[in-house]
């Protein structure tokens, strides 16, 4: 039985498996598969300041590995899910609340209502699939300064960690500009925008046109980024971006990872995460790992 | 609802481009008409939503039409013998309360199968059933749809039975019928044509939708359908079964 414990921005995770953003709703669905006790923690369903319909469908679309999602950050808006959904999930794991806007009054306003009642605030400044999803911001380093900057200055108590977007030119700027901006911690990588095209039809697949790629064909693409955000900046990095199973998952912990998200594995398999958990804890054991934590960074490069 | 690994019993063809696959779960799974299942398809990210046909125990039955890459791997990549991921039951399904004695069961292509679990379930019901399909070819489990008290093969082409659609066949039915309930899955237009149909009579009509999912489970938002009254629910999870004057076709 190894020790799977982690701890990110001094707070202590019970293991370092925790549902994406997006995948996992606020945990209530999956909770009647699996206690979801069991993770590390849960990254919510992106929120917004009032509630939002999301775009049209078709929102889903498959490709080979990979699959295209432009759901358009649907949700309650922050004041239900503190309402209706925060009490339960914390009396679960860690919450990680996925936070976006559009303006940095936005972001400044939801993480003020967010500080001190969840465990983290993961700045979504990266949703390829909404005009108000952040994107704007997330593209250049002075913006995403700036959008950082905005939301920790309403954060008295809750760590900050802001999830880079994939889709830019320079991972390492980026990380950096956030660090310089105040983030407590990154998360990488959101989705890469892609399109899917109905060839009988000839149209997208996706009603939004472009959707944002995620799943085991991004992996190798997304353990390279994770390995530059995290030794361009001092702040911890959770790692995502394809993530099956325990072996996929020690990947991003070696490039540099302290935690990892696990995204479009749950719609493959529901029990994903527990499996990975399981997993991590069997692998540590056969290679005489006693502390999972260890492994982070230590990638030794040819 | 509940991760299963089945055991896969029989996946035949049964007509033309439709398969019935039958697996036995490790136990019985309670699965109510209208409910439908997850099934996990080779290195396939996304499970594929299909409607339950019928279920017996610890034995399910689903019919697939093949569509894309999914359909048409299950159909020659998946024998009897051989394991499947299954994630069940899910959704809703058909409700009926007891003071519906006559119900009109109106379905046309894929959307016959869920349909004839309502047949089953509902077996004590008086059941008349308009079932359309593209042409005699296309024709299947009329040995289960047999159990309606009153069965309406329509074809588009005339080839079988009724020639016309399983709407048109139900709205000549209607005023002599007047059932209590319409229970009712298909394509779109369909349902926009039985949605018109049924305007006015204010006979309660459910109607099995149909959408590209993710989870399955309502967590991720991906399979939402527009209701009237502007907002969204979650086809897998407060479906696939609505009131049709409840949600936008």
């Amino acid at each position: 039985m190894a020790d799977l414990r982690v701890t990110l921005c001094g707070k202590e995770l019970k293991n370092p498996v925790i549902p994406a953003s997006g995948t996992f709703g606020f945990g209530r669905e999956f909770n009647e598969i699996y206690d979801i006790s069991v993770l590390g923690g849960v990254c919510t369903k992106g929120l917004t300041l009032e509630r939002r319909a999301g775009n049209p469908v078709p929102r889903i679309a498959e490709s080979r590995g990979v699959i295209l999602n432009a759901v358009g950050l649907q949700n309650p808006g922050v004041e239900a899910f503190i309402a209706e959904d925060l009490e339960w999930l914390k009396s679960k794991t860690r919450v990680f609340a996925n936070v976006a806007g559009s303006t940095l009054e936005d972001y400044a306003e939801i993480c003020g209502k967010l500080d001190g009642l969840v465990d983290f605030i993961e700045l979504n400044i990266s949703c390829p699939n909404v005009k108000c999803g952040g994107m704007a911001f997330g593209i250049k380093p002075e913006t995403i300064k700036a959008v950082t900057r905005a939301a920790k200055s309403s954060l008295k108590q809750t760590p900050l960690i802001v999830k880079l977007s994939p889709n830019v030119e320079s991972i390492p700027l980026n990380a950096r500009a956030a660090e310089e901006g105040g983030a407590d911690c990154l998360s990488l990588v959101n989705t890469f925008t892609g399109m899917a095209i109905d060839i009988e039809r000839r149209k997208p697949i996706i009603a939004n046109n472009t959707g944002g790629v995620s799943g085991a064909g991004i992996k190798p693409i997304a353990v390279r980024m994770v390995y530059e955000a995290a030794h361009a900046v001092e702040i911890p990095v959770i790692g995502m971006g394809g993530i099956t199973r325990a072996e996929d998952a020690i990947e991003f912990l070696l490039a540099g990872a302290t935690a990892v998200q696990v995204g479009t594995q749950n719609f493959t398999d529901t029990l994903a995460c527990p499996k990975i958990i399981e997993g991590l804890n069997a692998w540590c054991d056969s290679h005489g790992v006693n502390k999972l934590s260890c492994l982070t960074g230590k990638l030794e490069l040819n | 609802m509940r991760e299963v690994t089945a055991t896969i019993l029989e996946n035949k063809q049964i007509a033309e481009e439709i398969f019935a696959l039958t697996f036995a779960c490790e136990e019985k799974i309670p699965v109510r008409a209208g409910q439908f299942c997850m099934i996990g398809v080779g290195a396939h990210p996304l499970r594929r939503p299909i409607a339950v046909c019928k279920a017996e125990g610890e034995r399910v039955t689903v019919c697939y039409r093949l569509k894309g890459e999914g359909t048409r791997t299950l159909a020659s990549e998946y024998k009897a013998g051989e394991k499947l991921s299954v994630l069940l039951p899910l959704g809703n399904g058909f409700t009926l309360d007891k003071k519906q004695k006559k119900i009109a069961i109106v379905g046309g292509g894929v959307g016959i199968f869920p349909l004839i679990s309502a047949i089953r379930e509902f077996s004590d019901r008086e059941i008349r059933a308009y079932m359309g399909f593209r042409n005699k070819a296309a024709v299947c489990m009329e040995y289960e749809m047999l159990r309606a008290d009153k069965l309406v093969i329509c074809s588009d082409d005339g080839s079988a039975g009724f020639c016309g659609t399983s709407v048109q066949a139900f709205k000549e039915d209607l005023f002599g019928f007047a059932p209590d309930a319409v229970l009712a899955c298909g394509p779109t237009p369909m349902l926009r044509a039985l949605k018109a149909a049924v305007k006015g009579t204010g006979i309660p009509t459910y109607v099995s939708l149909e959408e590209r999912m993710g989870c399955g489970i309502g967590a991720c938002l991906v399979c939402t359908c527009k209701k009237e009254d502007g907002s969204r629910a979650r086809v897998c999870k407060d479906g696939p079964v609505f009131e049709i004057n409840e949600v936008e076709l």
